[in-house]
């Protein structure tokens, strides 16, 4: 009963175990950002996969895989999969709708995806990714009230879905949101135009799209150039997908690579007698580079991949033989199926590897919280030897005086790792603003608080001085020196950008908070802080009553 | 409390041939040299001494504080020999059979005044309170590597990419000490506030307001230690001291700290009890004091000179 009773008394009655609980708290706040944010990053990296291409990518470049149908209905049919889509992947020219100052258009480099609008949405989340649809009653609510999409009228949903102009039914493009130039993007993640003229409003102006085809591993020389309606714009949050892809269906795609369904001639010059034309070898299957698969709810990429990459030796298998088959799929030894994740290995890896690190170089923080701990109940235990010795004095045993110093060091261990978890959630969730508003100028009037906090010091400062005590008039002068710097730092503070979307891939901090690390750091300190407070506790509970009483 | 050796004839306390040297580095000092004395029930034997004359040493060793050499003889308890070695029987010689009072109070400066009266009471932890925080410990591990373990799957905690036996394993451990320490807390918790609802209601402290009411003491109960004046704090530690209801209560220069009007003050409270039936042992170098006494036991060079 009085181990709780004292442990109680020790903790609340003085400022050291607070100091101990804030140390412990900051430390484990620290693992549970750094780690959150790397963790963060690396879901949006897998996330931002799905977005675009599902789980798992059967690719063939250049000439890709003919009969991809059969494919998809054995894929399809799995337990694994949820969805397949085949898709057509290349570089291109595009010329954008606005010059550069000296008469001509605007010319980028980009790349292009060809799409099937219906199955590629089972497998991404291109409908939700498309920018100009209008918002959920729900998010309508958090947008700026000049934010255009706003007007129904903008909606371009059913064209990007068909990827056809809806007024002349010519041939759609979907843009990245960073392609055109004249989208700013806003401090609230919305968008805006430079300038705030409407007029370079994307949608339904021309682009002229040039694709290169390559066959049989030479560069064809002849590029072929088409006219494209912008009919939406497109932000999956990846910055470097949003600068430079954009989407046209898949069989535009198939056309200008040649890559379409036709006849399949003879490729070494031989001339069919009858009529003298290039020999007919048969009809040539209309072909895709890329297959993305949707995983099942349950089922792991890397199941997937080996499922898809079972099912892919099955249709090679089937159609090698075939003598109907002109064309074979190529060999599934050529062929890559691969998981997001092995797609993008070369940032990943490094990730995941930095943050196993990270974590494994945080564990520091347990010796951080068992020091500090020891540290403290050290003094403490020193400062209390005569207590102990009354305790013993009156019949306490020696396990009930190591039960006080053990539960007042989990105490500090459990209440530190808990303000540490939760200042960590406050912080990881808020990331953004937090981020945003170092991107803004300080608020005058937190700059005048700050100075006028500081005055007040000042004059605290003076007034313990007067009085002639040191300890005020240190406390008053280091109050002031701190806050000081700190109301010149945020005068002079114009805003700064820490997250470069450019450099960290996507245009937000990750704000996922990594629950797996908090619990882990939070389990770590509290055994951490009771294995600091061990030895003091284990010191008071030697102590001999007669030597603790003599003890001044 | 060995009834069974009680008869009128045996000492309540006897020491006999008791011997004690400290050890300074590789200089010993020898300061008890086969010191004996006896006390009957219902007696006030003071032990009067100059200093270094081994007064409180004896005293020491008489409540359990103390072991006296190798080579000493012992300490009885109505005829049965006290165990000076430090465990369970020790302590709750040193916490039920006596009470002692310091010359400096000693009382614990984060305890109130009612607090530190009933501290002899709180003092005794029945084996069950170890067993208990070890349930709880064990059941807040069991607990948290279960929640653990259900966070990591069914909860998708990890994601399942990283959903490994290792990391499924590594995270209920973490849990499972959480859980630990939070039913542990929780168990101190419940502890404080069952303490709490005692100290307004139970035997323990009703006694001890009783106490310290007789002891002048009623409206500084929720007082701090630092609070009160020197007769005061000794009041509190007689009160403590007295709080077990013990049969023997031994006192260290329990006036050496006051003013004579104070001093004259607690030997009176201690006379009052005396005459109620309190065996008292009291060590003192003011003959003044020891005059209060049944009988005086003179001490010095760690001998029993004489008794009067």
């Amino acid at each position: 009963m009085y181990v709780a009773l004292l442990a109680n008394r020790y903790l609340t009655s003085r400022i050291i175990p607070w100091i101990a609980v804030a140390a412990v708290a900051l430390c484990v706040a620290l693992v549970v950002i750094v780690v959150s944010v790397m963790s963060g990053f690396l879901d949006m990296l897998r996330t931002s996969g799905k977005t675009m291409m599902g789980d798992v990518v059967i690719r063939f470049p250049i000439s890709g895989i003919p009969h991809y149908e059969d494919l998809l209905e054995d894929l399809e049919a799995l337990p694994e999969v949820a969805a397949a889509t085949p898709t057509i992947d290349t570089f291109g020219l595009i010329e954008m709708p606005y010059g550069t100052g000296d008469g001509n258009n605007m010319v980028e480099t980009v790349q292009v995806w060809g799409i099937d609008p219906e199955s590629f949405n089972r497998v991404s989340e291109y409908e939700d990714i498309l920018w100009w649809r209008t918002p959920s009653m729900e998010d309508a609510e958090s947008l700026p009230s000049d934010d255009l999409r706003l007007d129904p009228g903008r909606d371009r949903t059913e064209a990007a879905m068909s990827l056809k102009d809806p007024a002349t039914g010519a041939p759609g493009i979907v843009l990245g949101m960073h392609i055109s130039v004249f989208n700013e993007r806003r401090a609230d993640g919305t968008y805006g135009f430079q300038a705030g003229d409407t007029n370079y409003w994307m949608p339904g102006k021309q682009v002229e799209l040039t694709l290169v085809p390559i066959k049989g591993g030479r560069l064809s020389i002849e590029p072929e150039s088409r006219a494209f309606s912008i009919v939406n714009e497109f932000q999956s949050g990846v910055f470097e997908i949003d600068k430079n892809r954009v989407l046209i269906s898949l069989q535009d795609a198939q056309e200008m690579l040649r890559l379409g369904s036709g006849t399949l001639y003879d490729q070494t010059g031989k001339l069919d007698p009858e009529t003298g034309m290039p020999l007919v070898l048969g009809e040539s299957p209309a072909r895709a580079i890329a297959i993305y698969v949707r995983a099942n709810e349950g089922f792991t990429p890397d199941q997937l991949r080996i499922a898809a990459s079972e099912a892919y030796d099955r249709f090679w298998s089937d159609n090698v033989d075939r003598e109907d088959r002109t064309v074979k799929p190529p060999s599934p030894f050529r062929v890559s199926v691969m998981t997001w994740e092995q797609q993008l290995a070369s940032i990943i890896a490094p990730v995941q590897k930095e943050r196993e690190l990270m974590r494994i170089l945080f564990s520091i923080v347990y010796i951080v919280c068992a020091g500090l701990v020891l540290s403290i109940f050290w003094s403490i235990v020193y400062e209390k030897t005569r207590d102990i010795g009354i305790l013993r004095a009156i019949g306490a045993s020696r396990p009930g005086i190591l039960g006080i110093f053990l539960i007042y060091g989990l105490v500090i261990g459990l209440l530190g790792s808990i303000v540490g978890v939760g200042l960590g959630w406050l912080v990881v969730t808020n990331i953004n603003a937090i981020h945003d508003a170092l991107g803004e100028p300080a608020p005058i009037w937190l700059t005048i608080t700050t100075f006028t906090v500081a005055a007040v010091l000042v004059v605290f400062s003076i007034h313990a001085a007067i009085k002639g005590s040191i300890l005020r008039w240190l406390l008053g002068v280091i109050g002031f020196l701190i806050i000081g710097v700190v109301g010149v730092g945020l005068a002079l503070h114009q805003g700064f950008l820490l997250w470069d979307p450019s450099v960290y891939y996507f245009n937000e901090v990750p704000s996922k908070m990594d629950w797996f690390t908090a619990f882990l750091t939070m389990g770590g300190a509290v055994l951490f802080s009771v294995i600091g407070a061990a030895i003091p506790a284990a010191r008071a509970a030697d102590t001999d009553p007669v030597k603790a009483l003599r003890y001044e | 409390m060995n009834d069974s050796a009680t008869n009128n004839e045996t000492p309540i306390l006897q020491g006999d041939d008791l011997r004690k040297t400290y050890r300074l580095g590789r200089v010993e000092v020898p300061v008890l040299h086969g010191a004996s004395i006896s006390v009957k029930e219902g007696e006030w034997v003071a032990i009067l001494g100059s200093s270094g004359s081994g007064k409180s040493t004896l005293l020491h060793i008489l409540a359990g504080l103390d072991r006296p050499d190798l080579d000493s003889g012992d300490v009885r308890y109505r005829g049965a020999k006290v165990e000076l070695q430090d465990g369970g029987k020790t302590n709750h010689y040193r916490n039920k059979t006596i009470g002692f009072v310091f010359q400096f109070y000693h009382l614990l400066p984060e305890l109130d005044v009612l607090e530190n009266g009933m501290l002899s009471n709180l003092v005794p932890r029945g084996k069950g309170s170890g067993i208990v925080i070890f349930m709880m410990a064990i059941i807040g591990g069991f607990l948290g590597a279960w929640l653990g373990g259900m966070a990591a799957g069914d909860w998708g905690l990890l994601p399942l990419e990283e959903r490994t036996p290792v990391r499924s394993v590594v995270l209920s451990g973490a849990c499972a000490i959480i859980g630990s320490g939070v039913m542990i807390a929780l168990s101190q918790i419940a502890q404080a506030i069952i303490l709490r609802t005692r100290m307004r209601s139970g035997e323990a402290a009703d006694l001890a307001r009783s106490t310290l009411k007789d002891f002048g003491l009623a409206e500084r109960y929720r007082h701090r230690p630092r609070e009160l004046s020197g007769g005061e704090r000794q009041r509190v530690a007689i009160g403590r001291a007295l709080g077990s209801s013990p049969d023997l209560l031994l006192a260290d220069e329990p006036t050496g700290n006051l003013d004579e009007q104070t001093g004259t003050a607690i030997l009176e409270l201690l006379k009052e009890k005396h005459q109620k039936g309190l065996t008292i042992v009291m060590v003192t170098h003011d003959p003044k004091v020891a005059s209060y006494a049944d009988r005086v036991v003179r001490l010095r060079n760690g001998r029993v000179l004489e008794e009067d």
